[in-house]
């Protein structure tokens, strides 16, 4: 076209401009490249990290399966069961118009889904939000439906997946809740077993995540998830379900019975295989549902803590108050945890307290083991004896005359025990309180065991009179565990088992990892030591004198020991009830122990309320542990077995026989029913010539007014102390204190 | 083998700025390695094949190498006719996207034509500067008068116009703007119009942040909202921050010398469209703030000898055709590297031969191409 433009030149101005423009461009870049420095001068390790947080996102943890606690024969105690969240992925849902009325109709139908809140979020978050939960905890029974409906070929379900997790389960409820102990939300073990083998219990997370190969593509790996491993215990869930039934019974009995609250502030029981340490049922009560362990419900009728522990006092009364319905919700913050730990921890192992007589056993045990007695010598029982300048009381204050050892130990005789004690001495009694393992731990495979090492006396702190009450299991602290091993070991032969719940570790699929065998510690006493105390137990059930013979059962005989111990502070009329047995008598093989601590009734101080207990127990226990019947049923006692629907296995005897021992039978009979009316049997049984009050058929003493069991002649409401007690520690005395592993006192505050 | 001849016969008497060639093979080479890096992870994710994206664009380059091959031996002078025909076939193309176009990403950018997909916004950028450096050549001396100049401008108003609404591609109208108004700041001998002009712009882009900020959590459209996000980038971390800040997490996260090539974690789905305009962040994260440098020193190169090219060169229209490609690149390379490291509103502009996409490689291409056809009318004197 036009020529000369075409030719125009282009001119030095625009030469110059042009450099202007370079260097403009220049500077804009010198600027972005200090923004890039900045930026990675700044923020780079920050972003790094952020970097690799998302990364993370890309894999996904696969929870373990935490294994089962089966009883000895393979009943399920508690196991873990898989269960499905239900999740929303908005963003996928909202990618296909038509899936969102049918999803929406089938999570209605099969999950009873309130659709009309799930689509609001959905409406105002369907660009963004992926992860929204709609359900928890569903089982696979209730979610099959759907994904078969989200399998079809035309499904129109969309954004709907299900994670899984594991739920823990209880299928007895609260069948043995303090030997099991619970799991937190995160599956971590909580009290008892579930604690103490949480390692063995917990498997190994898997994972899936995505990586670059190396022709950078993406793969995806699966690590899957290794199961825990399962115990085998030695508990027996139908032995168990029968001490539980009859704890149960007893507080149902004595429940606000002289007070509000539960039929006694704790009940223990333990059941123990003598031979081999085995516990074959440990419960105690209050117990607690393990599906539901922070129902408050479960605390109604305890003693009320504060944010501290202690007792919470009425300011008024100066009573101890007990949780009701109507002040359990005021419970709150380290007060609701404090009264937690109380229901959930082991009253078996946690507690500690004064033995009180179940511990003659073991001081004429020691003092015959040492040589300091031969057993076979007799002391004066005069009521009272004054040892150190402390005059210490027998139950009976009247005085039960001239005792053997025997004798003592059947009629639970203090002044008796004290005269074995004075004869053995401090430095023997001490030396064999750590030979049966008082003050140490059993090492029970069990969490939260108390330490018990500051609340005994060595020969170092031990006078005169402390030797005098420990002779008769007052001034020391023991828990249940400590003294049914070491009653154990009496009567076994001298053997001291470590008790023990887990005889075996399997693995998911059923092998067995590791059998854990009965670990023999220590020869305590000789066996001839050994028969001797099985034959004074015996008394204290079958002799005329036997402060046990409301322990036997129907069909058998069985030995033991009762304790009735007083609680501190003294002369409260507190006390600590119990009774240790075994059977069958001529070759022990189980023995059991219950101890009722503070019966919520006026007059505690009664052994009946553990032998009862215990009768009932082993009523049903020995026929079910297939331990035959020796003895004769009277009619009633038939009836009672029949109402039990329990076989009877008493031998079918000859006539001979029966015509021998039918006069036999009625001479005891005679003798058992005109004790009270041989007021002249001994000059000391003063107490026999007493007046029977009508309302409590105790006698009453005329000259003091007080009250007199009619046939031991103890004091009701008695002590046997004077004088304020001293003891070695100011915790001992029976306050319920929980040690951990470094004797410091356990606060527990499970997530 | 007549090309070859007529290179070689020219070779020593005319001038050929291999340093220019080594610049844009190596940014080539440089680009589809990067490209590879990036792209494979979700190219097998999405299409199965981690070399989707990299045999396009492959494909793409050789193409655009063949067309600035054959734009090169072709004297420059012979675009000078078609200016007007190349305006109108851009717009031709702008406008067949509104019944023809197809959709990909929410966007309807583009024409697909005999198995292939052409955006015709990349077409459009080259339209302008052949055409503009017509118009200009032919204002004359009117173009320092304001008639002129908005003459000048006012001719890439209705490609701006049409790029804007016919795909609502802010970016790419702002470029071929952007191209019109350098072309026009080189040649005018005053600077008041242009600092004026860039004062306006300014004070107009500052009331509309004012705005959108006072107007916080009302209703706005999407540009809003990015303005909003470009302030303060984790409060929108889940919207419209998130591409943003994936960004400068790659920025951050390489540090001075980077993870390695092929090392970047962003890549891995973090970062949405890491191959296309957030490249240049991936960049940063592989090879690091180094790696950055070298790629800015590569297009400064470029610039350079643009810059050189032009001053020698023997015509206004052949400077202009320089000009134009010098203002296209600098414009693009500054916006790009401006919005991954949030200096500027998130906006999509790609990376001049390093980010995916044929028909702006091939456009870029036939561009060089123009550059040293325009080399080839300087004699060398003999020294």
């Amino acid at each position: 076209m036009n020529e000369p433009y075409q030719q125009r030149p282009f001119t030095t101005p625009m030469k110059k401009k042009l450099v202007v423009l370079f260097v403009i461009v220049l500077l804009l870049f010198v600027c972005l490249i200090y923004r890039l420095y900045a930026i990675t001068r700044d923020n780079g390790q920050q972003y790094k990290k952020q970097v690799l947080s998302q990364q993370k996102y890309d894999s996904v943890t696969i929870p373990f399966r935490r294994g089962s606690i089966l009883d000895t024969n393979g009943n399920i105690l508690a196991t873990s069961e898989k269960v499905y969240t239900v999740i929303l992925d908005s963003v996928l849902l909202s990618s296909d118009e038509d899936a969102i009325e049918p999803t929406f109709a089938a999570l209605r139908s099969e999950f009873g889904i309130d659709t009309a809140k799930v689509r609001d979020y959905f409406e105002q978050n369907k660009e963004t939000s992926r992860y929204y939960i709609l359900a928890k905890k569903l089982p696979y029974e209730n979610i099959q439906n759907f994904i078969a409906m989200q399998s079809e070929p035309d499904s129109k379900i969309k954004g709907i997946w299900f994670e899984e997790e594991y739920q823990r389960l209880y299928p007895g409820n609260s069948l043995a809740c303090d030997v099991l102990g619970f799991t937190t939300a995160d599956d971590v073990g909580s009290y008892g077993l579930e604690e103490y083998y949480n390692d063995v219990l917990s498997g190994t997370p898997g994972r899936e995540y995505g990586f670059m190969n190396e022709e950078g593509t993406l793969e995806r790996t699966t690590i899957s998830a290794e199961d825990g491993n399962s115990i085998v215990t030695t508990i027996d869930a139908n032995l168990q379900a029968m001490v539980e039934k009859y704890l149960k019974k007893f507080n149902d009995e004595y429940e606000n019975n002289f007070h509000t609250g539960n039929g006694a502030n704790n009940l223990g029981c333990i059941i123990m295989d003598v031979n081999s340490g085995e516990i074959l049922a440990m419960a105690s009560y209050p117990d607690f549902n393990l599906n539901d362990t922070r129902n408050k419900e479960a605390l109604i009728g305890m003693t009320m803590l504060d944010d501290n522990g202690n007792k919470v006092i009425d300011e008024e009364t100066g009573d101890k108050v007990y949780i009701t319905e109507e002040n359990v919700n005021t419970i709150e913050g380290d007060a609701l945890y404090q009264n937690y730990n109380a229901l959930w921890k082991n009253f078996c192992i946690s507690d500690a307290y004064e033995p009180g007589s179940v511990s003659k056993p073991l001081t004429v045990a020691s003092a015959i083991e040492c040589g300091a007695i031969k057993g076979n010598e007799s002391y004066n029982c005069e009521g009272k004896l004054e040892v150190g300048g402390h005059e210490i009381k027998c139950h009976n204050t009247y005085g039960d005359g001239i005792l053997t050892v025997a004798e003592g130990i059947e009629r639970s005789c203090n002044v008796c025990m004290m005269y074995v004690a004075q004869a053995e001495g401090v430095k023997n009694f001490t030396n064999f309180q750590h030979i049966f393992n008082m003050g140490l731990k059993t090492n029970i495979d069990l969490a939260g065991e108390a330490r018990t090492a500051s609340l005994i006396y060595s020969a170092d702190n031990m006078r005169s009179s402390e030797l005098a009450t420990c002779s008769f299991g007052q001034g020391y602290n023991c828990t249940m565990i400590q003294m049914i091993a070491a009653f154990s070991s009496l009567i076994n032969g001298g053997y001291y088992y470590e008790p023990h719940l887990v005889k075996k570790v399997i693995n998911s699929s059923g092998a067995t990892v590791e059998n854990i065998e009965p670990r023999l510690l220590k020869q305590t006493i000789s066996r001839d030591t050994s028969d001797m105390i099985i034959s004074m137990c015996n008394n204290v059930v079958t002799g005329e004198h036997g402060t046990g013979k409301t322990a036997r059962p129907a069909g058998y005989i069985i030995g033991g020991k009762t304790g009735t111990a007083e609680t501190l502070p003294r002369k409260n009329n507190e006390y600590v009830v119990s009774f240790l047995g075994y059977a069958p008598v001529d070759d022990p093989q189980i023995a059991i122990y219950v101890v009722v601590d503070r019966p919520n009734v006026r007059y505690q101080d009664d052994a009946k309320f553990a032998t009862r207990i215990v009768r009932s127990i082993l009523t049903e226990a020995l026929p079910y542990l297939g331990i035959f019947m020796t003895e004769e049923l009277s009619d009633k006692e038939r009836a009672e077995l029949d109402e039990l629907k329990i076989e009877i296995t008493t031998p079918v005897k000859t006539e001979e026989e029966l015509l021998e021992e039918g006069t036999e039978n009625a001479e005891n009979t005679e003798e058992i029913q005109s004790v009270p009316d041989e007021a002249s049997q001994g000059p000391g049984e003063i107490w026999k010539t007493f007046e029977i009050d009508p309302e409590t058929g105790y006698a009453v003493d005329p000259n003091t007014g007080e009250f007199v069991d009619p046939e031991t002649g103890a004091t009701i409401g008695g002590s046997f102390s004077d004088e304020g007690e001293e003891t070695p520690d100011e915790n001992n005395g029976i306050k319920e204190i929980t040690y951990d592993e470094n004797g410091s006192v356990v606060e527990k505050q499970p997530r | 083998m007549a090309d070859r001849f007529t290179l070689k016969k020219y070779s020593t008497s005319r001038f050929f700025d291999s340093t220019l060639m080594l610049t844009v093979i190596l940014l080539i080479i440089f680009g589809l390695v990067v490209l590879y890096s990036v792209s494979s992870y979700e190219a097998s994710v999405t299409f199965n094949d981690p070399t989707y994206y990299f045999r396009k664009q492959a494909i793409s380059t050789v193409v655009g190498l063949v067309v600035m091959f054959v734009v090169a031996i072709t004297p420059y002078r012979l675009w000078e006719r078609f200016w007007g025909l190349a305006y109108i076939f851009a717009m031709g193309l702008l406008f067949l996207i509104i019944p023809f176009g197809y959709e990909a990403n929410g966007a309807k950018r583009w024409l697909r034509f005999m198995g292939t997909s052409i955006q015709p916004a990349e077409v459009a950028k080259l339209a302008i500067i052949i055409s503009l450096a017509h118009i200009v050549c032919r204002l004359g001396n009117a173009i320092t008068t304001w008639k002129g100049f908005f003459i000048a401008v006012g001719s890439s108003v209705p490609m701006v116009i049409a790029i804007y609404v016919i795909t609502r591609n802010l970016s790419s109208a702002i470029i071929v703007f952007g191209i019109a108004f350098i072309m026009c700041f080189v040649v005018s001998t005053d600077y008041k119009k242009f600092v004026l002009m860039t004062l306006f712009g300014a004070a107009v882009t500052a009331l509309m942040v004012y705005v959108v900020v006072q107007n916080k959590g009302a209703a706005m459209g999407f540009r809003g909202e990015r303005i909003l996000a470009w302030l303060d980038p984790n409060a929108y971390a889940s919207g419209k921050g998130f591409q943003t800040l994936q960004a400068l997490y790659a920025i951050g996260s390489g540090g001075m010398f980077g993870k390695g090539i092929g090392q970047s974690m962003q890549k891995l789905g973090f970062l949405p469209e890491a191959q296309n305009d957030m490249i240049f962040s991936i960049i940063c994260e592989e090879l690091g703030f180094f790696g950055a440098l070298c790629v800015i020193a590569l297009f400064l190169m470029l610039l350079w000898r643009c810059m050189v090219t032009v001053n020698n060169a023997t015509d206004m229209f052949g400077a202009l055709l320089v000009v134009g490609f010098m203002g296209h690149i600098a414009i693009q390379v500054i916006l790009n590297i401006a919005v991954v490291t949030n200096t500027i509103p998130n906006t999509g502009i790609s990376l001049p031969f390093i980010s995916y996409g044929g028909s702006s490689v091939v456009a870029l291409l036939f561009e060089v191409g123009l550059v040293f056809s325009v080399q080839r009318g300087i004699t060398v004197r003999d020294s």
